[in-house]
């Protein structure tokens, strides 16, 4: 790897990044090289440093030290803003899109850069040409510029948002996670567009965590491990195991699908002799009837039609669907979050339509939310009050008629051992802000478990989790169903649930489309079912 | 251990903020010709009752300091005490709302109704007496049963504009700004009309005198300074403990911090607004009790000052705590008392304490805006997707 900083053949090249945040090194002595024209992964766990050290290239934020080469010439001091990359031909494509959802894709797409002629009179048909001759270029044309980007699909955003940096020239585009919530197909379409750009010669440095993206995909593998390189691979020289390895280090003699039930004979064996051990059987009575429910929103469209379910005991029935298909609501409305304006819910029998979350929680229904940050957890509270939430009318957590801080820390102290939820030595009282997203999501996970539920609603319960995490609420998931809870599993990721479900329901457009059995559900047929492929030919699809 | 560092640099902040007031205005007052040395110690003398010389009324009491003669005016400083008292009600409700998330701007009307219930349930066996009568009520019973009333006229007050929003979506800085013009208003007419000064030689916007069984008698001769600070005070230890050990002060801390979460895990988000934003306003309306039981005996047009808004920059330099909270009703009590004194002392006008309070809370602004905003550079965001 003797290349001079200065070859030009190298889009991309960073020396010793180092960047500290209060208390974290995120990045530590990174290397980066990235040749001119391909397709490079940068790959590890959460925290791991590479959206840092993507951030960093992109001029969102400043390495403490170290040095960046583009195209051979040196740009450390002169990277200090993303208006800075973009004048360096670099483009990002962020995890959250930055588009103005009220604005037109033509608006979004020229902001910033807008070409006017005598007196700065906008000249939007300029703008609106070269953006069509561009989505040609990548064959997404025709594409509807008049249309506001808050109607776009979440695909169809990305799509603008790479059409934006393209539009800026950029040369190096960046993308961070750009799968993680598109369906498969569409992932498949996104990575053929940018097959398209790195013909075309632009060069492609994307972070993920899917190894079947990087094997398929890339051609040069970056691995980073808790904020230092981890190896540097030719992707054509390695495989998914060699990866794996990488990122995960010292952890890494686990098994390549650590996932696998099979592999993990602990979750079937070390409840023996408990009264409910007995083998898992998808009991007649279902758990959880829903039927015929309907949500609509605030302007009466409709956000979910006429959905019908059912939840056994010892039962995960999976939800698949991309983004957007009404999941979220559905969820809501079974825990009390959403009104239905029609149907009705069933729990064991008994109709909870018109009760309330409090109700809806005492009755044995636990909600692991898709937003642990807005919906799970209160960042400023402490560990122990966010273990209190929810169970503060339970003296048992230290609540009831008054709240007992010693109770409560010591309840949270003992559920963090519990669950393994690393708060530092600081205990309990440390804000719950300060965890990672993997011990954050072990608060949600663990609260919801022990309160003593028989009906689990968990919506993207691993979205953004480590390897390590993801186990964690696998073998949470897997002994609450041996335990005989029913559980709604609500997820983007199609492996997910492959992997976790006895049966696979599919949502497309508000409605549940399908419910297969796991035997029946092979990821084309179910990816066609979220996609609308299976519908009649006539039904439009977006 | 983390508590007790933040009250730290809170209060490190808060004394911050007023050192660089009180520089800021100094310098204002030097560019427009005055001595800002003599004016701030005639500040002090006014605030505390301490000042040099020999005594210059019998309420005061000398002292030497080495070879300096002082000398302790009780009196002065028992008026400080009295303008503290109605900061400390409105700074502590502004202050439980702002803990829910809650900005109410309605202190002042929630204060106005509260006076103008003390008025009228404190006229309760005066018989319309024009001059002060002794009332038929005991002592015992007539002084809670005026403060129960006001502090209930107080949160209904309050609870409108939390059912507006709890149950509308109205904003309550709409709502609370919108019914401090009815509650200002609707007590002028009262004054002016059905409940007005009985006495014909009263030309003045006021109600008649209520009973002497009502009234809080000044503890020093002469002053505003009555049982109502120990009131207040008592309300500062119930306020802290609400917020540290109720369900409701959890509730309150939770939805102020996250109302999606508190939502989703069961919290009735909507009524713990109410019930917030009631409590808000019997705390106010407990302030415009005190104010006629002890110091007017009467409602009269104006008795809701501008405490009501004054009590925001206790609630932010008191950094939303209770005892920063009663820390900063002194500080501000005692600006406001010793700029009185000020003025006649150096000709320096006694509303450059409202300049002086204004710079400090754009100081106090400054940190607790960011305080408000989600902090988005906080590195566990930036290392989540990482």
């Amino acid at each position: 790897m003797n290349v001079p900083a200065n070859d030009p053949n190298l889009a991309i090249r960073m020396e010793n990044i180092t960047r500290h945040f209060p208390g974290v090194i995120a990045n530590q002595n990174v290397h980066l090289q990235v040749t001119q024209g391909t397709f490079h992964a940068l790959i590890g766990e959460n925290g791991a440093g590479k959206s840092t050290l993507l951030n960093i290239l992109y001029g969102r934020l400043r390495p403490d030290k170290g040095r960046i080469f583009l195209k051979g010439n040196e740009v450390t001091d002169s990277l200090k803003t993303p208006a800075d990359a973009i004048r360096h031909r670099v483009g990002m494509v962020s995890q959250h899109y930055a588009l103005i959802p009220a604005l037109t894709v033509l608006e979004n797409v020229m902001l910033g850069m807008e070409p006017t002629g005598a007196l700065g009179i906008l000249q939007r048909g300029k703008a609106s040409e070269r953006i069509q001759v561009l989505a040609t270029q990548l064959q997404i044309a025709p594409l509807d510029l008049h249309i506001r980007a808050e109607k776009l699909s979440v695909a169809a955003q990305q799509k603008v948002e790479i059409l934006k940096a393209l539009y800026r020239n950029a040369e190096i585009l960046l993308l961070d996670e750009p799968t993680a919530t598109l369906a498969p197909q569409e992932a498949e379409t996104l990575f053929g567009l940018l097959q398209t750009l790195v013909k075309r010669g632009t060069t492609i440095l994307f972070v993920t965590h899917k190894l079947g993206e990087v094997m398929a995909y890339s051609q040069a593998v970056t691995v980073l491990r808790a904020g230092k390189n981890a190896g540097d691979f030719a992707t054509a020289q390695t495989d998914a195991h060699e990866l794996l390895h990488s990122m995960i280090g010292s952890r890494g003699n686990l098994p390549l699908q650590p996932l696998n039930p099979n592999v993990e004979p602990e979750s079937i064996h070390a409840f023996a002799g408990e009264s409910w051990a007995t083998p898992v059987s998808i009991s007649k009575s279902p758990l959880l009837q829903v039927e015929g429910v309907t949500v609509r929103n605030a302007r009466q469209s409709l956000l979910v039609r006429d959905a019908c379910l059912d939840v056994a005991r010892g039962e995960i029935l999976g939800i698949a669907g991309v983004d957007g298909s009404g999941q979220k609501e559905l969820a809501e409305a079974i825990v009390g979050l959403q009104k239905l304006s029609a149907g009705r819910l069933f729990l064991e029998g008994v109709d909870f339509t018109q009760t309330s979350v409090a109700q809806r929680k005492a009755q044995g229904i636990s909600y692991i939310p898709e937003d642990r940050h807005h919906a799970g957890l209160i960042l400023d509270f402490s560990v122990a009050e966010n273990y209190l939430l929810g169970q503060h009318h339970e003296a048992s957590w230290g609540g009831g008629a008054f709240i007992h801080p010693t109770l409560m820390e010591a309840r949270a102290t003992a559920m963090v051992r519990q669950y393994d939820v690393r708060i530092s030595d600081l205990g309990p009282s440390i804000p719950a802000r300060n965890l990672s997203g993997g011990n954050q999501q072990k608060i949600v996970v663990s609260r919801a478990m022990e309160s003593h539920p028989r009906l689990l609603v968990a919506c993207q319960p691993t979205r953004g989790l480590d390897v390590e995490a993801a186990r964690f609420v696998y073998k949470t998931l897997r002994d609450a169903r041996q335990q005989g809870l029913g559980i709604l599993l609500f997820s983007l990721d199609l492996d997910e649930i492959l992997e976790l479900a006895d049966r696979v329901a599919v949502m497309y457009n508000g409605q549940v489309v399908a419910v297969l059995p796991r035997s029946e559900a092979t990821p084309e047929r179910v990816g066609a079912w979220m996609t609308g492929a299976a519908l009649a030919p006539t039904e439009e699809i977006p | 251990m983390r508590l007790r560092f933040s009250l730290q640099t809170n209060l490190m902040r808060s004394l911050l903020s007023i050192i660089l007031g009180l520089l800021v205005v100094g310098i204002v007052l030097k560019l427009s010709g005055f001595r800002p040395f003599e004016a701030y110690q005639a500040l002090f003398e006014g605030a505390t009752g301490i000042s040099s010389g020999k005594p210059v009324s019998i309420s005061d009491r000398g002292f030497h300091i080495g070879t300096w003669d002082g000398h302790f005016s009780t009196y002065t400083f028992a008026q400080t005490l009295a303008s503290i008292t109605p900061l400390l009600f409105t700074g502590l409700a502004i202050a439980l709302a702002l803990r829910a998330g809650l900005f109410n701007i309605g202190a002042q009307g929630q204060m106005a109704v509260g006076a103008t219930m003390a008025g009228l349930v404190g006229a309760i066996g005066t018989g319309g007496a024009i001059n002060p009568v002794v009332g038929t009520l005991p002592r015992m019973i007539h002084i809670p049963l005026v403060l129960l009333a006001s502090a209930i006229a107080g949160a209904l007050w309050g609870g409108i504009a939390g059912y507006l929003k709890a149950k509308r979506g109205v904003h309550e800085v709409l709502s609370t700004i919108m019914l401090n013009y009815v509650a200002i208003n609707l007590t002028n007419y009262l004054v002016t009309h059905s409940l007005k000064d009985p006495n014909p030689a009263n030309m003045a916007v006021q109600t008649g005198l209520i009973a002497k069984s009502a009234w809080l008698h000044p503890l020093v001769i002469n002053s505003n300074f009555t049982i109502g600070l120990a009131l207040a005070l008592l309300c500062a230890v119930g306020v802290a403990f609400l917020l540290a050990f109720t369900v409701l002060g959890y509730e309150i801390r939770a939805v102020g911090l996250g109302a999606g979460s508190a939502r989703a895990n069961g919290i009735a988000v909507p009524r713990v607004i109410i019930k917030t934003m009631a409590i808000s306003g019997a705390l106010a309306g407990l302030a415009g009790a005190i104010e006629v039981m002890g110091i007017h005996h009467r409602f009269l047009q104006g008795t809701a000052g501008d405490y009501g808004f004054d009590g925001i920059a206790v609630a932010l330099l008191g950094g939303l705590n209770a005892g920063g909270i009663t820390l900063s009703a002194v500080f501000f009590g005692a600006l406001s008392n010793g700029a009185n004194f000020m003025q006649l002392q150096t000709n320096v006008p006694k509303t450059i304490a409202v300049v002086i309070q204004a710079i400090i809370i754009l100081f106090v602004g400054v940190r607790f805006q960011r305080k408000l905003q989600a902090p988005s550079k906080a590195p566990q965001d930036e290392l989540e997707s990482a």
